[in-house]
């Protein structure tokens, strides 16, 4: 199995590269419909939350799989971009690496806050987009359930996630506090109606936050929201008047634009009075206007801003990481066992296929040219073949066996090569 | 009763250093023992504070005067109500450093009520009259009262500031609405506290000349009395627009007000002190002979003003 990864996280790419390289769900149909024209030979899964946006892919042969850097160019021409842009942001892994990557991210040891419940559900949705498009991934699917069961023993067999603490829950718990006394009286406006706003606005009820407004371009989700957390609908053509009345705002749509410009908020900020006002911007691309956090009594915070409470988080789940990571270990070393034991056993049933077909064929030839055999005298003939073949198979055969712990697979690749072995 | 004459400010001005250091070791490591060990210890420093004051004031009384009435116990007596304070908010903020901030103040309070202490104190005729009580007591309580706003204005600029850089430090504040809160409380009740100790001391003047003098008036040339005036008007009016004008009491308006506040009262302090207010001639001269602080901190003898604000 050839396996790449190319991606930004919010590890080495700031907010602005992660805003360009950010898809939509649509943006992703679209992307790897055009991705299985370009390579018809190799699966892809992309996934792309708030955070990082990673691009899987994947074949049987090196050859059918794009290199690294011709996947940073299909992904930077997708988006209309130069390679050049993007290529400094970026990082890639290959094949065990990859795997491991993989692994790390499902089990949210890799998220900004570590232990985080989203991320495995993220997973799961890139990978049941790719199996929408219609094309064959059964690698990918390999490869995305084993790291679904890392995930879950991760779950189970550490602490990490024993207080679930996901960037909603930082930004409410820990900067909301730092700002408001209580949220009873606080009128509370969310933007967006999607999973992010939801687990935000958990938090926020949880703090005794009351007088909650959602609103939303598609206003029956907004509905959808409103009611289960007893909030009130607001039309989207009446957002400054909303942001005009709001103290917090906690913003999450998957507008690809902003949705508050600072020309817009000049005026709402005249009518505010200089009321305090903290904005989470927990959208990607940033749904306000970066200046607008320069007005005296607005704090605004985007995903990035929440990065150091998210380390401080961290820090806390030390103890618990090296536990976790050798989960992740482990679980990448029997992945590539697996994989080997079942590539080798393929190969020794090739092996085995090949050696008897010339056995069959010689014994027939042989048969065929001495007359008047007994019939104890061909079945002697029929062993003899038999027991020459298994013994010159043997010595290979234990090697290849023998090497299954090495996860190298070099001794399979030769013998495939050596005897003109097929896939 | 001999222990209690064992109870020295070292006492309880050494724990409160102690609780200083205490709250200070916060920003460099995590300890949940030290809660309640600040906690005690606070507790214990103001026992003995108490202890100190109640005792001090028996003896005074005993002598025919009011110990209170002195600079020395004035000071300590400030000191006092911010410690109480500080330990108020200690159970009802734990999480926050508020003592990093107030307990500087508090210190120093009682530095420069040791400076003092071996003068002589406010002369007991006029320190028991009514209108003096009031007096004394509206101004200490004012003085406690912007030295707390002053703190909360701080605290307040601070995490503004922390906020809006997005760090998130490594020592925790109170909310900047809790900040902005008490800080706006307290310059009420500083405008409340001054007004009466500024018109509690055109009382007491208006009596005393009323006995000594039917025909004066009151000398409002006399620095302590227009700089007094010149503070409250200053509260007063940063108070009515508070009230009246949204704007002013959000952000850090509020902060710098409060600010600023404390700063005029520091100078009106020092001008206070300079022209020996509220002391009597021989007084004042024993008083600037027997400061223990440094001499560049000691008043021109030639000041002679005898205000009573």
């Amino acid at each position: 199995m050839n396996l790449q990864v190319i991606g930004c996280s919010h590890h080495q790419s700031s907010v602005s590269v992660r805003e360009k390289l950010a898809f939509t769900e649509d943006q992703v149909r679209a992307f790897l419909n055009k991705y299985h024209q370009a390579f018809p030979k190799s699966e892809a899964v992309l996934l792309s939350t708030c955070n990082r946006t990673e691009f899987y892919a994947a074949g049987k042969s090196a050859d059918g799989v794009p290199s690294s850097q011709q996947m940073i160019e299909f992904l930077a021409n997708h988006r209309g971009l130069k390679t050049g842009e993007i290529s400094n942001n970026l990082f890639a892994h290959q094949d065990r690496a990859a795997i491991a990557h993989l692994f790390s991210v499902a089990a949210s040891l890799d998220s900004m806050v570590v232990g985080e419940a989203q991320i495995l559900s993220q997973v799961k949705q890139a990978y049941q987009i790719a199996v929408d498009t219609g094309q064959q991934i059964p690698l990918t699917h390999q490869v995305f359930q084993t790291a679904m069961k890392v995930a879950k023993r991760v779950a189970n067999e550490t602490d990490i996630h024993t207080t679930r603490v996901s960037v909603p829950s930082v930004a409410v718990n820990v900067l909301t506090k730092q700002i408001f006394e209580r949220l009873e009286d606080k009128r509370i406006l969310i933007l967006g109606a999607g999973k992010m706003a939801e687990e935000t606005l958990t938090y926020i009820v949880a703090l005794n936050g009351k007088d909650i407004v959602v609103t939303n371009r598609t206003r029956s989700r907004a509905e959808g929201l409103a009611e289960k957390f007893n909030g009130q609908i607001a039309d989207w053509n009446d957002l400054d008047n909303q942001l005009i009345d709001a103290d917090l705002i906690v913003s999450t749509t998957g507008a690809t634009q902003p949705v508050v410009t600072h020309e817009q908020f000049k005026l709402v900020a005249q009518k505010r009075q200089q009321k305090t006002l903290l904005i989470l911007d927990l959208a990607i691309p940033r749904d306000f206007d970066s200046k607008i956090g320069d007005y005296e009594s607005v704090y605004l915070y985007t995903l990035d801003d929440l990065q150091k409470e998210c380390e401080e988080n961290r820090k806390s789940r030390q103890s618990q990481w090296p536990k976790a990571q050798k989960i992740v270990e482990q679980e990448t070393a029997n992945f590539f066992q697996d994989v080997h034991r079942r590539n080798s056993g393929s190969t020794i049933a090739l092996l085995k296929k090949q050696a008897n077909e010339v056995k069959n064929s010689e014994l027939e030839r042989l048969l065929g040219r001495l007359d008047r055999l007994t019939p104890e005298q061909e079945s002697e003939i029929e062993q003899s073949f038999h027991r020459l073949v298994n013994k010159l198979l043997h010595p290979p055969l234990k090697s290849i066996n023998a090497d299954q712990s090495s996860e190298a697979g070099g001794l399979l690749d030769a013998m495939k090569r050596l005897f003109q072995l097929g896939d | 009763m001999e222990w209690l004459q064992k109870i020295s400010i070292t006492c309880f001005a050494a724990s409160y250093l102690v609780v200083f250091g205490i709250e200070l070791s916060r920003v460099f490591f995590q300890l949940d023992l030290r809660r309640y060990v600040r906690i005690g210890v606070t507790a214990a420093g103001l026992f003995a504070h108490t202890v100190f004051l109640a005792y001090h004031t028996q003896l005074s009384f005993d002598s025919q005067g009011i110990w209170l009435g002195s600079w020395f116990g004035w000071c300590l007596s400030g000191a006092w109500v911010l410690a109480a304070v500080y330990l108020w908010l200690s159970l009802r903020k734990p999480q926050s450093m508020i003592g990093m901030f107030l307990l500087p103040v508090m210190l120093l309070l009682i530095w420069f009520g040791h400076g003092f202490s071996d003068t002589a104190p406010f002369s007991p005729g006029r320190a028991k009259s009514v209108w003096n009580m009031i007096h004394g007591s509206s101004l200490l309580l004012a003085t406690v009262v912007v030295a707390l706003g002053f703190v909360f204005g701080i605290m307040y600029l601070i995490q503004s500031r922390r906020l809006k850089q997005k760090r998130s430090g490594s020592f925790r504040l109170p909310s900047l609405e809790w900040l902005n809160i008490w800080a706006e409380r307290t310059l009420f009740a500083s405008t409340v506290l001054l007004f009466g100790g500024f018109a509690s001391g055109i009382a007491l003047k208006m009596v005393q000349q009323s006995s000594s003098n039917p025909n004066g008036s009151i000398p409002w040339s006399d620095p302590v009395i227009w700089t007094s005036a010149v503070l409250f008007l200053w509260l007063l009016a940063a108070t009515i627009v508070n009230a009246f004008y949204k704007p002013a009491r959000r952000g850090r308006k509020i902060a710098y007000v409060v600010t600023i506040s404390f700063l005029f009262l520091l100078l009106e302090l020092i001008i206070v002190w300079q022209v020996g207010h509220a002391t009597d001639q021989q007084t004042r001269s024993s008083l600037s002979a027997v400061s223990k602080f440094p001499a560049f901190f000691h008043r021109s003898k030639d000041n002679d003003h005898g205000g009573v604000l």
